[in-house]
C-alpha cells in the first residue's frame, strides 16, 4: 500500500501520522492486504436477500415513553462545567 | 484446602453450609491479587471497596437461605463490559477515565443473582489482538509462564481465571477472544451463540461477531454463569427470543453414539504437531467413551481469516467513529478547529493496532474496493456457514484445535500483525457463522504450556458443547501453574 492511500484512509478516519509512522504503516498495511487478497481468489457472490429473509424490522419494543437517564449521569464523563457539551470554538 | 483452587459449586456448598462466608472467600482472593497480580498484570482496575460491600450483602442472603447459585462468588469482568459507577477502559487511553453511567445487562443479571465483582481485567485495546501486549494498562501474562503471553483478547479474564485470581470471570469473543486466552491458560472458555447473550453495555468492537461469555475452570462453571447471563433483551436487536436453556442440563451425559466431526483442514499445514497430536488424542478419548468420529472437510477455511478481518474491520472502522473526544474519551488538548481536534484526540488515544483496523476497515468499504473486499467478505461469510450447516447434517459437534500453537513468548509475533492475524484460523469461523464453541485444556506441550480443543455446537445447542467437555475433563488430568 502506497503513502498516498496510508493518508488518504487516515484522513477518513480522522488520524495523523508523522512521516516515520506513515511510512512504518504503509509497510505494514501492505502485509496485511496481502493477506486480504486472497479472498479474490474464490469465486462467491453474495446473497443479500438470503442473510436479509431473517430479519424482522417491525418487530421492535413498545413505543413507550419511560424515565430517561439523568442528566448529571450522561454528562459525566463530558468535560463541561455548564450542564452542556464544551466544544472549542468552531464559528468565527 | 485452598479454597481459591475450587470450582464454583464447591464453593457454593461450603458458602452455604456456613464454612466460609462470603466476605471471608472475597478477603483471600483480594489477598491473592495484591500478592500475585503484580507480575500477571489480569487486572486494570480491583474494586476492592465494592466486593466487601457486595460480599456482605451477598452473606446476608446466603443467612437467609435464599442464595441462588452465583450468590457471594467472586468473578471478574472484562474491561470492554459497562459496569455503572466504576472505570471500563477497553484498555485503551482513549477511555482511560470513563466511568459508565450504566450497567450492561450481562452485569444487570449478575448483580441480580448477588455476585462479588473483585475488578476489571485487562484486554488487548478494544478487545484488537491475541496477546493482551496491546492494553494500554496490563500487559498480561500468562500464569505457567510469566515470560509468556496469556492470549487475548480476554487475557486479563483468562489469566486471573487460571491463576485463580478470582472464581470465574466473563471476557468477550469476536474471533475467539475467550477461547484462545482460555486454551493458553489451561482454563475453559466458552463462546455462545450470538444472539444468545445481550450484548447491551458491551463497548462494540464488530457488532455481527461480539458476543460475551463465560472463562471457568471448567465446563460446568460455565454452564452456571451462561445460565445466568442467557437470554432475550430489549435493548439489544440481535438478542435472540429463543428461550434461553439450562445450559447444565448435560452435565455428566454420556457421549455413546454422540458423533464428533473433524474438519480435516483444522490439523494441517500451519497447526503445530503436539497441537494436533494431543486434539487427536483428545478424540480417541471421545471414540473409547462410545462417541463417533466423523471425517469431513472445511474447502473455504483458508479464507476465514480473510474474511474475518475485513467484515470486523469494515465494523470497527464505523463503531470506534464515535471516539471524537467531545462527549466522552480522551480529548487533546491541541487542535485549532473542531476536525483538529477530534483528529488529535483519536491519533492521541488509539493504540496501533486499532489505528490500524480502522485503515483496513475505511480499505475495505472505500469505494472501488468495496465489492473485491467488503462483498467478497460477506459471501464468503455465507460459504462458510453452509459449509457448516452440511457438515452438521452428519454429526452432532465439530472438534478442532484451538489456537495453531501454545503460548508463545512476550515479545515473539507482537509485532507482526500478519502473524497474528494468520493465528486466528481456529476460532474465527464459529464467530462469521454465529455458532457456539467451548475450549478446554486437552493436554500440554513439552515446556508445560497447555494446549486447548474446541469442540463447536449447531446454533443454540450450547447444553452439548458443555456436556461434551464436561465428559473429557472429568478424566483429564489437569495440572494447575505454579505462581511465583
Amino acid at each position: 500500500m502506497d503513502l498516498e492511500m496510508v493518508s488518504y484512509l487516515s484522513k477518513l478516519g480522522k488520524l495523523s501520522f508523522t512521516d516515520e509512522e506513515l511510512q512504518k504503516t504503509a509497510e505494514e498495511m501492505t502485509g496485511i492486504i496481502e493477506i486480504m487478497d486472497t479472498v479474490k481468489e474464490i469465486d462467491v457472490v453474495y446473497d443479500a436477500f438470503a442473510d436479509n429473509k431473517n430479519v424482522y424490522l417491525n418487530d421492535l419494543r413498545e413505543d413507550a415513553s419511560e424515565a430517561s437517564m439523568a442528566t448529571g449521569k450522561i454528562l459525566q464523563n463530558a468535560e463541561n462545567s455548564e450542564n452542556c457539551f464544551v466544544v472549542p470554538k468552531v464559528v468565527e | 484446602m485452598d479454597i481459591t483452587k475450587l470450582k464454583i459449586r464447591e464453593m457454593r456448598k461450603l458458602l452455604d453450609n456456613k464454612e466460609i462466608s462470603s466476605p471471608e472467600l472475597t478477603q483471600i482472593y483480594i489477598d491473592r491479587i495484591k500478592k500475585y497480580d503484580g507480575k500477571l498484570e489480569s487486572y486494570i482496575t480491583v474494586t476492592e471497596e465494592i466486593a466487601l460491600n457486595e460480599a456482605e450483602k451477598a452473606q446476608d442472603i446466603i443467612n437467609s437461605g435464599k442464595a441462588g447459585e452465583l450468590c457471594g462468588i467472586p468473578l471478574a469482568i472484562k474491561d470492554n463490559i459497562c459496569t455503572d459507577g466504576v472505570k471500563t477502559t477497553c484498555a485503551s487511553k482513549m477511555l482511560e477515565d470513563f466511568v459508565p453511567p450504566y450497567d450492561a445487562t450481562v452485569m444487570e443479571k449478575l448483580n441480580a443473582e448477588n455476585i462479588v465483582m473483585l475488578g476489571k481485567t485487562s484486554m488487548d485495546e478494544f478487545a484488537m489482538g491475541g496477546s493482551t501486549q496491546t492494553s494500554a494498562f496490563a500487559k498480561t501474562k500468562n500464569p505457567y509462564d510469566i515470560n509468556r503471553v496469556p492470549g487475548g483478547s480476554s487475557g486479563g479474564s483468562a489469566s486471573c481465571v487460571s491463576a485463580s485470581l478470582c472464581a470465574a470471570a466473563l471476557g468477550s469473543d469476536t474471533g475467539g477472544s475467550i477461547r484462545q486466552p482460555a486454551a493458553f491458560c489451561g482454563v475453559t472458555g466458552l463462546k455462545p451463540t450470538y444472539g444468545r447473550v445481550s450484548r447491551y453495555g458491551l463497548v462494540a468492537f464488530a457488532s455481527s461477531f461480539d458476543q460475551i461469555g463465560p472463562i471457568a475452570k471448567d465446563a460446568h462453571d460455565c454452564a452456571i454463569i451462561l445460565n445466568a447471563i442467557a437470554g432475550y433483551d430489549r435493548h439489544d436487536g440481535t438478542a435472540s427470543k429463543l428461550p434461553a436453556a439450562d445450559y447444565t442440563s448435560k452435565i455428566n451425559m454420556s457421549m455413546e453414539g454422540v458423533k464428533i466431526a473433524l474438519p480435516k483442514e483444522f490439523y494441517g499445514d500451519g497447526i503445530d504437531r503436539e497441537i494436533t497430536d494431543a486434539v487427536m488424542k483428545a478424540a480417541e478419548e471421545y471414540e473409547k467413551m462410545g462417541a463417533v468420529l466423523v471425517e469431513c472437510s472445511m474447502p473455504s477455511l483458508k479464507y476465514a481469516v480473510p474474511a474475518y478481518y475485513l467484515i470486523s474491520s469494515a465494523e470497527a472502522s464505523s463503531n470506534l467513529s464515535r471516539y471524537d473526544g467531545i462527549k466522552y474519551g480522551h480529548r487533546s488538548e491541541s487542535g485549532d478547529d473542531f476536525n483538529q481536534l477530534i483528529c488529535n484526540s483519536r491519533s492521541e488515544g488509539f493504540g496501533s493496532e486499532v489505528k490500524r483496523r480502522i485503515l483496513l476497515g475505511n480499505y475495505a468499504l472505500s469505494s472501488g474496493y468495496y465489492d473485491a473486499y467488503y462483498g467478497k467478505a460477506l459471501a464468503l461469510r455465507q460459504r462458510i456457514s453452509a459449509e457448516y450447516d452440511s457438515i452438521f447434517e452428519n454429526c452432532d459437534m465439530i472438534l478442532t484445535p484451538t489456537t495453531p500453537s501454545a503460548a508463545y513468548g512476550v515479545n515473539e509475533n507482537v509485532s507482526d500483525p500478519v502473524k497474528m492475524y494468520k493465528a486466528d484460523i481456529c476460532t474465527v469461523t464459529a464467530n462469521i457463522a454465529s455458532l457456539p464453541a467451548i475450549s478446554t485444556t486437552c493436554g500440554y506441550n513439552a515446556d508445560g504450556m497447555p494446549i486447548g480443543m474446541s469442540l463447536v455446537g449447531k446454533k443454540f445447542d450450547e447444553a452439548s458443547i458443555i456436556g461434551a467437555a464436561d465428559a473429557f475433563e472429568r478424566s483429564f488430568e489437569y495440572k494447575a501453574p505454579e505462581l511465583i
